[in-house]
């Protein structure tokens, strides 16, 4: 059960996605099972797209929400394996997959996630490993390479 | 002790004579300042010194036995004229102890029997054997103990040992009064007693600090921790390589109960989790104070949030890596900077934690970029938890007025920090050295640090509002989130 805080902080991320030129990026509520996500498409400069999907936790903003790429599906690495193959990786940057095979995208560890980090400083680590990640692709080399571990302070 | 030394089966026997007062012309006396019993006799000129030292002195057994319970007993033992006792048996028997008194059990318990004096012997069926005997004119003291009905008595045990029987020394414990004896001047005995300390994580530090406010008089603890003792725990942990496989919050009690008995303690071995949140929550509200020893960031913060939402004091310590250092943080809801508004103010020091086990390795590692388990040594993490507790301790003290009132103005600082060394690849790495610095930072000081609120911090601010009126949203009129988009993700 959503407290009214948070629904408020839901409303608020949100208007931040909209008028802090993340506009591609919604947050949703399914009333019919009280839940919220946040998704939307992000274009690379080369012009491929990414779904990218934030189930809500139901702790959130406490407790770190997970971002996932659910399109394409799979998602191959350089080598042609599904990025989800390498699991929780520094090389790739990822964290535990999704049941469904999405590759999740290390944003914050929840060693470092806070309540005072908004959805789109979230969404905007996304859009920075999606480039990294087509780098990867072009050249073998690891995501690793193109972004240093992510600072606290996006 | 058992001993067939000649020597000191002869001060045995000599030290017998005494304690079953028969008269003689002799009398032996302790001199302090030669260190030595000497005989003084009638008619002689000077004592004459005997080869005994206080050392020797020590070597008879000695029984301990709970006035409390005694006094508890005393109408059955009117009644009955005699009661069954258990001692735990310390060093083959040298130390005998009322099992009544504490927790942690001896290799072997040895029964016994207190009599009340009627002029019979006893039976020796039972090999200890106590008997009460009135005494009209002595001083109270720890060899004597006062019955309900006002009438003192001191005591003699009988001992029968491989079919010979000898005398021991019989000493009551009066525990409560005793311990408060100790604490008086600084702390009134019951100061602390109607206090509840929460302590959320009982590892290393969180452990100390509970022993050390049970040892200050406080008179209820809850403890919170999932984790069981391991072997390696006991390098660091107060719970001893005897306690492996306990959970760390048992280990915890009987260590409380072993300082103060008359302690209400309370176990919870669960994890502090979003899961357990509404158990964690209702605890927080019964405690005066909140004592957070666990070592990861996500577990403070949700601490943190409980904590303000409850209005509840919290202090959090905590080892920096491989404790080259720690810091500590008082949080008073709405009145100083939350865990929170820390972290926010300060990223990289908040982030700067131990690594004790493997779980907490796990927690900020990749697959195939491990970090090991760097735990400091327990020298290291003393001086966070003794801080910690004396910042508890002055917590619950502040709506009274004792002699630690004085430290108040000392201890406004929200934030503490110690450093143990100088550790390479910190900005504490070029602090010059302990002994040559007089106005500089070094290690081994306290430092209190000034830390402002954060009027917008998330938990304990008005984050939502602030950025609400920042994009000129108005939340009231703001009901409705957009609609769901026809195709599920």
């Amino acid at each position: 059960m959503w407290s009214d805080d948070q629904r408020r902080r839901m409303v608020v991320e949100h208007e931040v996605l909209q008028r802090e030129g993340f506009d591609q990026f919604s947050v949703y509520y399914d009333k019919t099972c009280d839940s919220y996500w946040a998704s939307g498409t992000a274009s690379a400069n080369s012009g491929n797209r990414y779904r990218l999907y934030i189930p809500m936790p139901s702790r959130y903003p406490y407790e770190r929400p997970c971002m996932y790429i659910t399109d394409p599906n799979p998602l191959r690495m350089f080598n042609g394996n599904p990025v989800t193959s390498l699991g929780v990786s520094h090389q790739m940057h990822t964290l535990t997959p999704h049941s469904n095979g999405w590759p999740q995208i290390c944003h914050w560890r929840d060693a470092r996630w806070h309540s005072g980090i908004l959805l789109n400083k979230v969404f905007l680590k996304g859009l920075i490993w999606i480039e990294a990640y087509e780098q990867h692709l072009a050249t073998g080399r690891s995501l690793s390479e193109f972004v240093l571990t992510m600072a606290e302070r996006a | 002790m058992s001993t067939n030394d000649p020597q000191q089966q002869m001060i045995r026997e000599a030290m017998k004579s005494i304690a079953e007062r028969k008269p003689g012309r002799t009398k032996l006396v302790y001199d302090k300042t030669k260190r030595t019993i000497v005989a003084v006799a009638e008619g002689a000129q000077a004592p004459r010194a005997l080869n005994i030292t206080a050392d020797d002195a020590d070597m008879f057994a000695v029984v301990t036995l709970s006035s409390r319970w005694l006094r508890e007993q005393w109408a059955q033992l009117k009644q009955d004229g005699q009661l069954s006792i258990a001692f735990n048996s310390w060093d083959d028997g040298d130390a005998l102890t009322h099992c009544d008194l504490g927790t942690q059990a001896a290799p072997s318990v040895e029964p016994g029997i207190v009599f009340l004096e009627n002029g019979v012997n006893p039976p020796n069926a039972v090999s200890l054997r106590i008997i009460l005997t009135p005494t009209a004119d002595a001083k109270p003291d720890a060899t004597t103990v006062v019955a309900p009905d006002g009438s003192m008595h001191r005591a003699v045990c009988q001992r029968t040992v491989d079919g010979r029987e000898e005398l021991i020394d019989v000493f009551f414990a009066d525990v409560q009064p005793e311990l408060a004896t100790r604490r008086a001047g600084i702390l009134e005995s019951t100061v602390l007693a109607d206090k509840t300390v929460l302590c959320i994580g009982v590892g290393t530090g969180g452990a100390h600090v509970a022993i050390e406010l049970a040892k200050c008089g406080v008179g209820r603890f809850i403890l919170v921790d999932r984790d069981r003792l391991s072997v390696g725990n006991v390098v660091r942990h107060p719970g001893g390589i005897s306690q492996v496989g306990r959970f760390k919050v048992n280990v915890v009690r009987d260590l409380i109960h072993e300082k103060n008995p008359a302690a209400e303690v309370s176990t919870c071995a669960v994890e502090l989790s979003y899961e357990n949140q509404d158990t964690i929550s209702q605890l927080i509200k019964e405690a005066d104070i909140v004592v957070c020893g666990t070592d990861n960031r996500p577990s403070k913060l949700l601490i943190n949030q409980m904590c303000v939402e409850a209005g509840v004091v919290a202090v959090y310590g905590g080892a920096f890596r491989r404790a080259y250092g720690g810091q500590i943080l008082r949080v008073r809801p709405k009145q100083s900077p939350c865990h929170q508004c820390f972290d926010s103010a300060m990223p990289d020091e908040a982030s700067d934690v131990e690594v004790s086990a493997s779980a907490d390795a796990d927690e900020i590692a990749y697959s195939d970029r491990p970090v090991a388990v760097e735990p400091g040594l327990s020298l290291d993490v003393l001086p966070i938890a003794n801080m910690v507790a004396k910042l508890a301790l002055l917590e619950l003290l502040a709506d009274k007025q004792t002699s630690l009132s004085i430290l108040k103005q000392d201890f406004e600082a929200p934030w503490y920090l110690w450093l143990n060394r100088p550790e390479p690849g910190t900005e504490y790495a070029k602090w010059p050295p302990l002994s040559k610095s007089i106005d500089e930072m070094t290690i081994h000081r306290w430092y209190g640090i000034g830390l402002e609120r954060d009027p917008e911090c998330p938990t304990c601010g008005a984050f939502i509002s602030t950025i609400a009126d920042k994009y000129g949203l108005d939340l009231s009129s703001m009901t409705e989130l957009p609609a769901l988009p026809e195709k599920e993700i």
